[in-house]
């Protein structure tokens, strides 16, 4: 049991990772990763959401209706987002006007339904929380990764501080502007899925 | 039990509606003054960044209490407008209930459909002068953009300008709001109501002896383009109130009546 | 001239794909072939050009602040756009669900055809997106939000055509084993973006 939770935590980081193992969930939040800032707390959104739908909805496995399962999901999600985006509306005002409908698309990200379906619907409340946030952080880890990269190289900056010297612009530097435009976080998760099916040989496909 | 019967799945659904409404509707009650304190107190550190009373970073700092402090402390007289430039009535100031016009997107729907608008008009007093302070709103390349511009004593030099956006790109468009340098570009420029445009920015730079135009943001061409546009739609319905230098609607009696006070340079372009 | 400038730019510039990576995990997944994925493209147009007029209205009358102001002047500083996300979820879901029946009620041709995708459209980010910045920006009536709908689902419609007659192709590509499948999807898609983006800044 324990050797199993671990696998629940770990897989989706790496081996299992949401978004260039399983491709999911790669929807809207691309959008969010020019800069570090918005993306950690896309991450942490998501992955908040997607821990706490697994939960409730696990606890309620039982009794759903089969008819009205994918609804209720649905609702149970919708409503952890809105919860979501009200307490960062009341609290992080700055941010969530950054991050603006990309909180709402949390809804459709295919990750918790996804999560959902496949985990907590056939797993008890507490693995299936684990689940939910294993999964969660494994998105977060390659929203950030790319989010470091296009907003380095991009605005020269990181969470807004500057990195590379004024001197360097002195002397000619100039920022990448493609790297902030949506095409540039697309080939970078390709380069990211390269490197890591380079590593791991056996999820290459034929 | 049977979770497939139609009772089951109507009281269940039921249950579920009710329950998330009642969770949704609480959490908003209970958010919602926050959330509206958070939506005044950024338009109005917009204001007071546009009229050179704080920096940016120095209004995020304050946080929500001070901004309404400083606002209310400096601020002489703020009123509606209408498109005749007449006042129409005045907008409250106490600290404890200010009043703000922050629905600039309706008005700017109906500055465009020639309807009847409420534009504000803030008027501030620095360093013993008026400082006046309006909105403006637009459409960028990627979503809305709007900004605060203040006018010195004559209504038409600039002291300084405050920008946002919805959705430009960072490092390009973004620029009219992270670029101090871009904001300070307006300084000293003044806008001519008697011209059309009344005021632009000029993409590959503006002539250095024009007055009511500024340089474009490198590399964000649309993002310029729009806010230009939005710029020159607000001046204009602002224009009955602003080109008469506030003088036009009898009851705003403290502005001077004449302009001569003005900078002589931005009398007129050459 | 303003519907035609909307809809043109819906299509190539604000391209729901390539600008704003909206419904990519059905995107990706159902690219593999021509075929299926018009077939998903028309869907999503349908869907779209269904629900986003529906969902304008009820963001008009219904959810906005002070939007309730019809039913009398008590309602008048009712604000429900925190019901937004859920409103539009439960709309969009309702529609394709009724529109499944319809279908294959009356065009038995069409549903064996589209059918299979309908139930996936419900969760796809493109729609729900596709509310979402209706509520953003500043569309003055339904025929805009209608526009603004058929000209987002072609642009989709088209991405995804291209994206499978290209990967039709790189079946016979020699792609290094690591980037086979999704990796080369990836880049290809975001050499399509720069490409598209060339129609950035257009305007008529």
């Amino acid at each position: 049991m324990n050797a199993n939770l671990k696998e629940t935590i770990l897989n989706p980081i790496f081996k299992g990772n949401p978004i260039t193992v399983l491709v999911l969930g790669i929807c809207s939040s691309l959008a969010v990763t020019v800069e570090m800032k918005g993306a950690l707390v896309m991450a942490l959104s998501v992955t908040i959401v997607t821990g706490l739908s697994s939960f409730v909805l696990s606890l309620l496995r039982n009794t759903i209706p089969n008819r009205v399962r994918i609804i209720v999901q649905l609702v149970v999600v919708a409503l952890m987002v809105i919860l979501v985006d009200q307490v960062l509306k009341a609290y992080a005002y700055g941010i969530d006007k950054q991050l603006s409908v990309y909180i709402g698309l949390i809804i459709t990200n295919c990750i918790v339904m996804g999560r959902i379906e496949a985990f907590a619907l056939g797993n008890k409340p507490i693995p299936s929380l684990l689940d939910g946030l294993a999964n969660g952080v494994g998105y977060g880890l390659i929203l950030i990764v790319v989010s470091f990269f296009r907003e380095l190289f991009g605005s020269g900056t990181l969470f807004g501080l500057r990195i590379i010297p004024e001197s360097f612009y002195a002397a000619g530097y100039m920022n990448n502007g493609l790297v902030i435009l949506p095409p540039m976080a697309l080939i970078l998760i390709g380069c990211i899925i390269w490197i890591q099916r380079g590593i791991q040989k056996d999820l290459q496909e034929k | 039990m049977n979770t497939n019967g139609n009772a089951y799945t109507v009281i269940y659904s039921t249950i579920i509606v009710v329950l998330v409404a009642a969770i949704l509707a609480y959490a908003s009650m209970a958010l919602k003054p926050k959330q509206d304190a958070n939506a005044k107190a950024e338009t109005i550190s917009q204001m007071l960044t546009a009229a050179q009373f704080y920096s940016k970073e120095e209004c995020s700092s304050m946080g929500n209490d001070k901004v309404l402090e400083a606002y209310s402390k400096n601020i002489k007289s703020a009123f509606a407008i209408n498109a005749q430039g007449q006042k129409i009535r005045d907008l409250s100031t106490d600290v404890n209930k200010i009043e703000l016009i922050d629905n600039l997107k309706a008005q700017d729907n109906n500055i465009r459909g020639k309807k009847d608008v409420e534009l504000p008009v803030y008027i501030f007093t620095k360093d013993g002068k008026d400082v006046t302070v309006v909105p403006c709103y637009g459409a960028g390349l990627w979503g809305p953009i709007w900004g605060y511009l203040a006018f010195s004593q004559d209504d038409k030099t600039f002291v300084g300008a405050y920008f946002d956006h919805a959705s430009e790109t960072p490092g390009l468009g973004a620029k009219i709001k992270d670029d101090p340098s871009f904001r300070a570009e307006f300084v000293g420029k003044a806008a001519d109501y008697n011209a059309s445009p009344i005021f632009s920015i000029v993409k590959g730079g503006a002539p250095k002896d024009q007055q009511n135009a500024i340089d474009a943001i490198t590399g964000a061409t649309m993002t310029s383009k729009g806010l230009s546009a939005a710029i020159d739609t607000w001046l204009a319905a602002y224009k009955p109130y602003l080109s008469n230098n506030g003088s036009a609607p009898a009851m705003t009696s403290a502005q001077p009546a004449d302009t001569t006070a003005a900078p002589a340079d931005t009398a007129d372009i050459k | 001239m303003e519907y035609l400038n909307l809809f043109i730019k819906s299509i190539f510039v604000d391209n729901m794909i390539f600008a704003y990576f909206l419904g990519m995990c059905s995107y990706l997944a159902v690219s593999k072939n021509v075929k299926t994925a018009s077939g998903l493209g028309l869907a999503v147009i349908f869907v779209l050009f269904v629900t986003l007029p529906i969902n304008y209205l009820l963001n008009k009358y219904v959810l906005l602040p002070g939007a309730l102001s019809w039913l009398g002047d008590s309602f008048k500083d009712v604000d429900l756009s925190f019901l937004s996300f859920i409103i539009f979820i439960a709309v969009i879901a309702a529609i394709t669900q009724l529109v499944e029946m319809v279908v294959e009620k009356f065009a038995p041709a069409l549903y064996a055809s589209l059918g299979i995708y309908l139930p996936l459209i419900a969760v796809n980010c493109a729609i729900l997106g596709g509310s979402l910045f209706m509520q953003n920006k500043d569309f003055v009536n339904v025929g805009e939000s209608a526009v603004y709908a058929l000209g987002s689902g072609i642009g989709w419609f088209l991405a995804i055509v291209t994206l499978a007659a290209i990967r039709e192709k790189m079946q016979y590509s020699n792609v290094p084993p690591a980037l086979k499948g999704i990796g080369i999807t990836f880049i290809t898609v975001g050499l399509m973006a720069m490409a598209f983006m060339t129609f950035m800044g257009i305007s008529l």
